[in-house]
Order: C-alpha cells, then sequence, then structure tokens
C-alpha cells in the first residue's frame, strides 16, 4: 500500500490515479485558499510539476504567487482541493511526516529570513545540521557554496553586516546546500546585479540539470526568456496561463 | 563566557539568549535561595526532633508533689528505693534544690523569693536501653510508697515533640512545593515570552524541515542550563547562610536554650545541591512541554 494513500482512491480508478500521483513533484487539483475569513487568494488552482522541470510563476503583485509558494513548501494548508508533494497526498500525511518532506525543499525568501545572531557560515549550514550532519562533514561544502556565490571571505559575518544582495545571496547559499529535491525562489535576483544574477541563474539550472526540480516566482521578463523555462501565470489567484506544460 | 554559555554555544546556538534572561536568572535564583532555606528548615526540624525524642526516651521522671511547702522527704526516699528495685532501671536519684531552682531559673529568675515556692522534688529515672517497665504497675507500687508521687513517662511531651516537628516538616515541604510550584510557572512564562521573542527563528527551523524535539531541544537545554546555574547560586547563598548561622555564637549571639542549632553540619550542606538539581529539572520539563505544545499548533 503506497503511503498516503486516499481511501477515495481505492476502487477501480485507484492504479491510473495513484501512477499520476507518483509521476508528478508537485501536483494541484482545484486548490482554493483563503486566509480566516478573508476572500479566496487563489482560486482553482490546477497544475503538475514534473520531476526534474524548470517553472517560473510569473504574475502581477497580489496575483497569490507567493501564498502558492506557501501552500507548496508547507507553510500553510489550503482551503480546499487536492495538494500532493513528492507522490504524497497532504490532506492525509501524518504531521510527523511533514519534517521529512520539508527537508527535501529550498526555499529562498523573498524576505531571505536569515538568522540575525548567527554567521553566514552558520546559516547556510542550517538545514544540513538539521538533517544530522555533523560540521567536520559539511564545513568543506559550505565554503565552497559561500566561495561559489562570492563570500567567500565573508563566511564569519552577521547577516546584519552584508548588505541587501550578499544577504540574498546567502539565502539562496542556505536553499540550495542540502541539494533539495524540490527548490523554491520567491524573486530571487530582485536585489541584486545583473552579473551575479546571472550567475545565481546558473546556479539554478544546474542544480536543475543534475535533476532538482525548480520552481520561480518572479517579475523579471529578461530572466524567463533567458532560460525558455515553462511558464504558469497567475492572475487575481487564479491560473490563466500555462506555458511549455503538458 | 561562562561554561554555561560554552556548552550552549556547541550544542545550541540556533537560539540567540534573549532579553530579559538576567530578571529570569535571578528569580531562579531566588527561588533556590528560599528551597534551600526550606530544605535546610526540614533537616533542623527533623534533627531537632529527633533529638528531644533521644534525650527523653529511655527516661521516665517521678515528681513528690509538695504537702504544705515542702514535698514530704520520706516520700521521696521511699519512691527511690521502690524505683531502684524496679527491674529494668539503671538510675534513680531526686534531684537536689539547686538543680530544682536551675530549671525553673529561665523562667522565673535567680530571687530569694522562688527559692521559698512549694516545688514538688524531682526524682530522675534512666533505664536500661530497650527496657519496657510495666508503668501502670510501677505508678500503683509508687502510689503505694508515696501517695505524693506522679509518674511522668514524658509520652505527652514526645507525642507533642512529635507532632510539633511533623507540622514543622511539612510546612517546610509545603513551602518547597510552593516554590517548585512557582519556578515551574516562571519558566513557563519565560520560555512562552521566549517562544514568542523567537517565533521568526522556530516557524524558519519549522519550515526547514526541523522536528519538533530538535526545537524543544534548544529550548530545554537553554533553560536547564540557566536554571542550574542561577539555583546554583541561590543554593550556595543559602548554605552560606546556614554556614554563617551555625558559627553565630563565636560572635557573641547567644543560642536559645530550648532551639536546635540553626546551622547545618557538612554532613547536611551536600543535601543543598537537590535543589539545583530539581530546578534544573522543572525548567527543563517545563520548556519542552511548552514548546512541544506550542509548536503543535504549527502546521
Amino acid at each position: 500500500m503506497a503511503h498516503g494513500l486516499s481511501p477515495r482512491y481505492c476502487g477501480s480508478r485507484f492504479d491510473s490515479i495513484w501512477a499520476e500521483f507518483q509521476r508528478h513533484m508537485v501536483r494541484f487539483e482545484n486548490v482554493g485558499m483563503r486566509y480566516g475569513a478573508g476572500r479566496e487568494v487563489l482560486r482553482d488552482v490546477n497544475f503538475a510539476l514534473e520531476p526534474g522541470s524548470f517553472t517560473f510563476l510569473t504574475g502581477p503583485s497580489g496575483a497569490g504567487k507567493t501564498t502558492l509558494m506557501k501552500l507548496v513548501f508547507l507553510a500553510e494548508r489550503p482551503s480546499r482541493g487536492l495538494i500532493s508533494l513528492f507522490g504524497t497526498d497532504l490532506s492525509l500525511a501524518k504531521r510527523l511526516d511533514l519534517p521529512s518532506l520539508r527537508r527535501r525543499i529550498g526555499v529562498v525568501f523573498q524576505e531571505f529570513r536569515l538568522l540575525d545572531h548567527l554567521s553566514a557560515f552558520d546559516n547556510v549550514a542550517l538545514p544540513l545540521r538539521l538533517s544530522g550532519r555533523r560540521p567536520a562533514d559539511y564545513r568543506r561544502d559550505v565554503e565552497e557554496l559561500l566561495s561559489w556565490v562570492g563570500l567567500g571571505e565573508r563566511l564569519n559575518d552577521k547577516p546584519a553586516t552584508l548588505s541587501g544582495g550578499e544577504q540574498q545571496r546567502v539565502a539562496i547559499a542556505r536553499a540550495v546546500v542540502a541539494k533539495p529535491d524540490l527548490l523554491l525562489a520567491d524573486e530571487p535576483t530582485g536585489n541584486v546585479d545583473p552579473d551575479i544574477g546571472e550567475r545565481l541563474i546558473r546556479l539554478f539550472v544546474e542544480l536543475n540539470r543534475f535533476g532538482t526540480t525548480v520552481m520561480i516566482a518572479t517579475h523579471d521578463r529578461a530572466l524567463i526568456e533567458s532560460t525558455r523555462a515553462r511558464e504558469i501565470r497567475l492572475v487575481d489567484g487564479r491560473v490563466i496561463e500555462m506555458r511549455g506544460m503538458r | 563566557m561562562t561554561v554555561a554559555d560554552r556548552i550552549e554555544r556547541r550544542h545550541a546556538s540556533i537560539l540567540p539568549r534573549e532579553q530579559g534572561a538576567v530578571s529570569l536568572d535571578l528569580v531562579i535564583a531566588i527561588m533556590a535561595f528560599l528551597a534551600a532555606l526550606a530544605l535546610g528548615g526540614v533537616m533542623i526540624a527533623e534533627r531537632a526532633a529527633q533529638s528531644w525524642q533521644a534525650g527523653l526516651t529511655g527516661r521516665l521522671t517521678v515528681q513528690v508533689l509538695p504537702e504544705g511547702e515542702a514535698a514530704p522527704a520520706s516520700e521521696v526516699e521511699a519512691a527511690v528505693d521502690v524505683l531502684r528495685a524496679t527491674p529494668g532501671v539503671v538510675y534513680a536519684g531526686a534531684l537536689s534544690d539547686a538543680d530544682n531552682l536551675a530549671l525553673v531559673e529561665p523562667w522565673l529568675g535567680r530571687d530569694a523569693v522562688v527559692a521559698d515556692l512549694p516545688f514538688p522534688r524531682l526524682i530522675d529515672v534512666r533505664l536500661v536501653p530497650g527496657a519496657t517497665p510495666d508503668l501502670e504497675m510501677l505508678a500503683n507500687r509508687l502510689r503505694d510508697a508515696a501517695p505524693h508521687a506522679v509518674l511522668d513517662d514524658h509520652g505527652r511531651w514526645i507525642d507533642r515533640l512529635r507532632s510539633t516537628a511533623g507540622v514543622v516538616v511539612l510546612g517546610a515541604l509545603a513551602v518547597l512545593a510552593l516554590i517548585a510550584i512557582g519556578t515551574a510557572a516562571s519558566v513557563a512564562f519565560a520560555t512562552r515570552a521566549g517562544l514568542a521573542a523567537h517565533r521568526e527563528i522556530v516557524q524558519l527551523l519549522h519550515l526547514m524541515g526541523a522536528q519538533d524535539r530538535f526545537i524543544a531541544r534548544a529550548f530545554e537545554l537553554h533553560y536547564f542550563l540557566a536554571a542550574l546555574a542561577a539555583s546554583v547560586v541561590g543554593a550556595a547563598l543559602a548554605g552560606a547562610a546556614f554556614t554563617a548561622a551555625a558559627t553565630l555564637d563565636q560572635f557573641g549571639v547567644a543560642a536559645v536554650s530550648f532551639l536546635p542549632p540553626l546551622g547545618l553540619s557538612a554532613q547536611e550542606l551536600p543535601w543543598l545541591l537537590l535543589v539545583p538539581a530539581t530546578a534544573a529539572m522543572i525548567a527543563w520539563a517545563t520548556a519542552r512541554i511548552s514548546v512541544i505544545s506550542a509548536l503543535k499548533k504549527f502546521y
């Protein structure tokens, strides 16, 4: 019996539906989301991300991009509809199962969310520490990654002493250090100069080439055009366009 | 940087030391000081009860009540003879007038008038350890030989001492329990304030896939070490207070004769270490319960 299998799928349609769930990294079916008693900020959202895909999530401010990302990285529960992640139906997953799913996701938050009392090195090492690795095992990886994002000389600096762009690079390094199966980034190139932005996108593409599924929320049309990736366009909480997707 | 800070830095630096931590340390140190005083009080009360009981067990007192201005000397002699002939009695002797006056001196003073008061004559009786003479028969024989003689086996006094010591011990234990509840409440409050102050960190760790027990462990260790360090200081101060109390007579402060000495012996002082050990465990358990219950509210 597969993990997280819904009883409603036990029947003649089970095999085909379960195969669909397994095939997708992320799958939304008729998902709606409202905060409290407010209006729905996402309505009837349907899409699926295949393993190894590279997708941009676009749309004007207030379209629901950040809320959609929050549903994917398990910060919020949908008000209605079904979400499956790594083949697990989230409506049936136990709370104890969620941390292991979350550890397979790397997130670059729009507001970075670095821990102010930790150095750049310790911030980047946090996901590795959470997965139980010892400092001696990951020291070199973290130092290399920070050098790659241009912060090799600032390993011991606290976030407060870094510029906005440098903080963003630390946040990106933290999101990718554990080589996640799914990488989500909310406006990752918003605060960096074009050279660094290009370098970061190369990092995402490289990770994607090695199998990481990537979804980036952005306004940057030039960025979208440069990668020719798939695109999901949201307007007023609805998916109005899906380019390059099956 | 203290040893506690170093251990914490190595194992739980995920949490910064929040503002207001000094206030919690102070509260815990004061609680530990009071708890150690109460625990020392329990030990002193128990020790006093045991020593009072040991002093009175194995002894009897016979009073020969005065007839007119003085107790009849012939009855005193007769009572002593009866007592000396009783199996199990190793000593029976009447107290002299000087001994009698010395006994009442703390209450009545040393005055010529006091000596003229009609006091009963007291006969001190010591028994063979473990001897249990038939007191009813002894009282009858005494009454036959000396009609004004009254036998006192101190039973009522010992029972009163026992119940008084029991009340003191229970009172001190109640104080200890209240202090434990107060400490738990303070730590719970501080943990919740800490959780609120570090909500962003806790939420981030949660979203990055940290198990509840990982986050809880960081808080547990944080409050365990803080409580341990603060309560060691409180208990050490209480230990110093008891040590100082034991040396009061060297500074001319006279001890009250019927009260036990207020100091703790070198064998008793280490028991005060129970206070920091318990305080640290209370802090650990309270922090764990508070954090786990708060984390359960997260998706």
